[in-house]
């Protein structure tokens, strides 16, 4: 699914990661003071976060699921 | 929920090339500039994956007429050559100013690497620097920052301009919404540049996703007119992975392409269809052969992966237990146009649009510079810069002379309601839901690359559909909804722009291909088409190109046009 996982041991809360995604897919987490992966649906797979992280941490795939159609949504 | 106020002089809307460039040459006029991005400025759109530059230097043996010419003959005469002209002309002080801030280019004992795409083409680029591996290309964009920072440009990251305000008849400013909260923030400018890019509808395969129509959409509805949606860019995607950038990256080895940590193979891949026979890359475009294949039932086209390539990706064990072939599909860049084929109709050459006040440049400026083809790779960032260094010079100017306004009254009341109303509603439809049923009708082949009236008229028909029924309850649960709102409210508008010029354009030319009109029609379409808003429909209508730019009629239809459409 593209971004896959951020280590929360390896994560120091830097917050490049939350600025450098295009499409606001990582976000803080208020408690862990660590990077989460809040909308993962939108990530377009740039690999950004992943290159872009000093503690690489983040892992990202070429997959991406997609989502089923339905009727409304 | 609070309320920001920004004045400034000029606002720069979207900051790639066009717009650091708009923003770093206002800037030195002397007037206040604020550069405003939906993402990270110095990372976002296209332009954080630079691969090439094409620059014109008589002192390198460069000709312009030879130059001019292959622009003519290869954009199949729909090129505006004045713009031809100033960008390429442009091209080499733009790389100088590039060079001076700090951008990288490879160099080979102490000289500019000059790359041709093959020994007799016309064209040299130079080739941005930086290592892959490092991401050093992603790094140009970021050498622009730090250069616009040092400038005193204020730059705001993560804010989406999602409608321009115009009062007495121009346009004094913008409206935006942050990522991460409620808040609103007016922008009052007294000139302000578009620059946000080309329109795609969230693609497989190339990571521009937040590239959704934002600024054809806002100059759009501030009744400014555009040019040109029914050139489509194409490129190829590896159908196994057709998210990955990288792995599509691999069909089409030898092509620039937003890769910028995954170097380009230059050897060209072979293509075959189901049958076996080969298909090769050629005009009018690999996507029209490709999906012509698709269309008679001899798909899938198998790519053959040159065994270096599959090794440096890593996926040689997966290619060649396929015996080296992977399955190509299209549809890459979702939608997006040839570039600088659709965007703001510049009035003149001051990247001036026709609403007083706004400006635009790079992706965003309809200039025509390439014709109905992307003729040659390097123009799109050549461009951006020389159109982002005059709108930011005109744009400054204007600034300079006009009288501030005032931003307020009824109109902007509405526009805030406007910009937030999804997250007022209960419920309703969720943007990513509206964004894939868009999708579902505007990326299959037979509506892209081979199009045809009829399902062009069935594709129009679910999008005004969509916008009649689906975006006017568009609901948010979050401010991060809120943007895909107002993104795919977008998109729906932009697809009714490419629908509507693909249906008006009653013959083949380039990047648009009608399978009922199949040949060029030299006597009715050697024409632009230019869109705009008026009283509350999209109204369309031929802007002619000047005589003395048309082929020369005496000459056979297949002398003008060596290209041949399937069916003509």
């Amino acid at each position: 699914m593209g971004i896959e996982r951020i280590d929360p041991e390896l994560c120091d809360g830097c917050k490049i990661c939350v600025s450098t995604c295009p499409m606001d897919v990582i976000r803080m987490d208020m408690e862990s003071k660590k990077a989460i992966i809040k909308y993962p649906e939108d990530c377009m797979l740039c690999e950004w976060c992943a290159l872009d992280c000093p503690k690489k941490a983040i892992t990202a795939t070429p997959v991406k699921t997609a989502r089923i159609m339905v009727a409304w949504g | 929920m609070k309320e920001y106020v920004v004045e400034t002089d000029v606002l720069v809307i979207g900051a790639g090339f066009a717009g650091f460039f708009a923003a770093i040459k206002a800037k030195e006029k002397g007037v206040d500039v604020t550069l405003v991005d939906k993402c990270y400025a110095g990372k976002s759109g296209s332009s954080a994956y630079p691969d090439t530059w094409l620059t014109f230097n008589p002192e390198w043996g460069h000709k312009l007429e030879a130059w001019m010419d292959q622009f003519n003959k290869s954009g199949e005469y729909l090129n505006n050559r004045e713009w031809t002209e100033i960008v390429l002309k442009g091209s080499y002080s733009s790389f100088k100013d590039l060079v001076s801030y700090g951008v990288k280019f490879f160099k080979d004992d102490g000289e500019y690497r000059r790359s041709k795409g093959s020994p007799e083409a016309v064209f040299e680029q130079l080739l941005f620097g930086g290592s892959y591996e490092a991401g050093g290309r992603r790094e140009t964009a970021q050498v622009l920052r730090r250069h616009a920072v040092k400038s005193g440009i204020k730059i705001m990251d993560r804010i989406m301009i999602t409608d321009l305000i115009k009062q007495g008849g121009r346009v004094v400013g913008a409206v935006g919404i942050p990522m991460e909260s409620y808040d609103v923030y007016i922008f009052k400018a007294k000139a302000t540049v578009i620059s946000t890019g080309a329109a795609g509808f969230k693609p497989a395969g190339w990571p521009i996703s937040e590239l959704t129509g934002d600024g054809m959409a806002i100059a759009y509805r501030v009744g400014a007119e555009l040019v040109g949606s029914e050139f489509v860019d194409t490129h190829s995607i590896w159908a196994d992975f057709p998210a990955s950038r990288k792995m599509s990256r691999i069909t089409s080895p030898g092509q620039n392409g937003p890769t910028p940590i995954y170097p380009p193979i230059r050897t060209r891949s072979k293509t075959f269809n189901a049958e076996g026979d080969y298909i090769p890359s050629g005009p009018p475009s690999n996507a029209v052969r490709f999906s012509t294949e698709a269309h008679a039932g001899r798909a899938p086209i198998f790519a053959q992966v040159p065994s270096a390539a599959a090794t440096y990706y890593g996926v040689a064990d997966r290619v060649f237990a396929e015996g080296g072939w992977i399955r190509q599909t299209g549809c890459a860049v979702g939608g997006m146009a040839t570039h600088t084929t659709e965007g703001l109709w510049p009035i003149n050459t001051k990247c001036e649009s026709s609403v007083p006040g706004l400006y635009a440049a790079g992706d965003s400026l309809g200039t025509y510079m390439v014709g109905a083809i992307y003729v040659t790779s390097g123009i799109a960032t050549a461009g951006a810069v020389v159109t982002g260094t005059r709108a930011g010079q005109h744009a400054a100017e204007y600034a300079l002379q006009a009288e501030k306004q005032t931003v307020d009254g009824e109109e902007l009341t509405n526009l805030k309601k406007r910009v937030h109303a999804p997250l007022e509603r209960k419920g309703g439809f969720g943007p990513r839901w509206v964004t894939q049923v868009l999708q579902n009708i505007t990326r299959p082949y037979y509506i892209l690359y081979v199009k045809h009236e009829m399902r062009l008229q069935a594709a129009l028909t679910l999008v005004e559909f969509i916008r009649d029924h689906l975006v006017p309850k568009l609901y948010a649960m979050d401010p991060h909804e809120l943007r895909l709102v107002h993104e795919t409210k977008n998109m729906v508008l932009n697809a009714e722009m490419k629908l509507r010029c693909s249906l008006f354009r009653t013959e083949s030319r380039g990047r648009h291909y009608r399978e009922d009109y199949p040949r060029r029609d030299d006597s009715a379409w050697l024409a632009w088409i230019k869109l705009s808003e008026k009283n509350g429909t999209m109204k369309l209508s031929k802007e002619p190109i000047p005589k003395k730019w048309h082929p020369d009629p005496s000459k056979p239809y297949e002398e003008r046009y060596p290209a041949r459409f399937p069916g003509e």
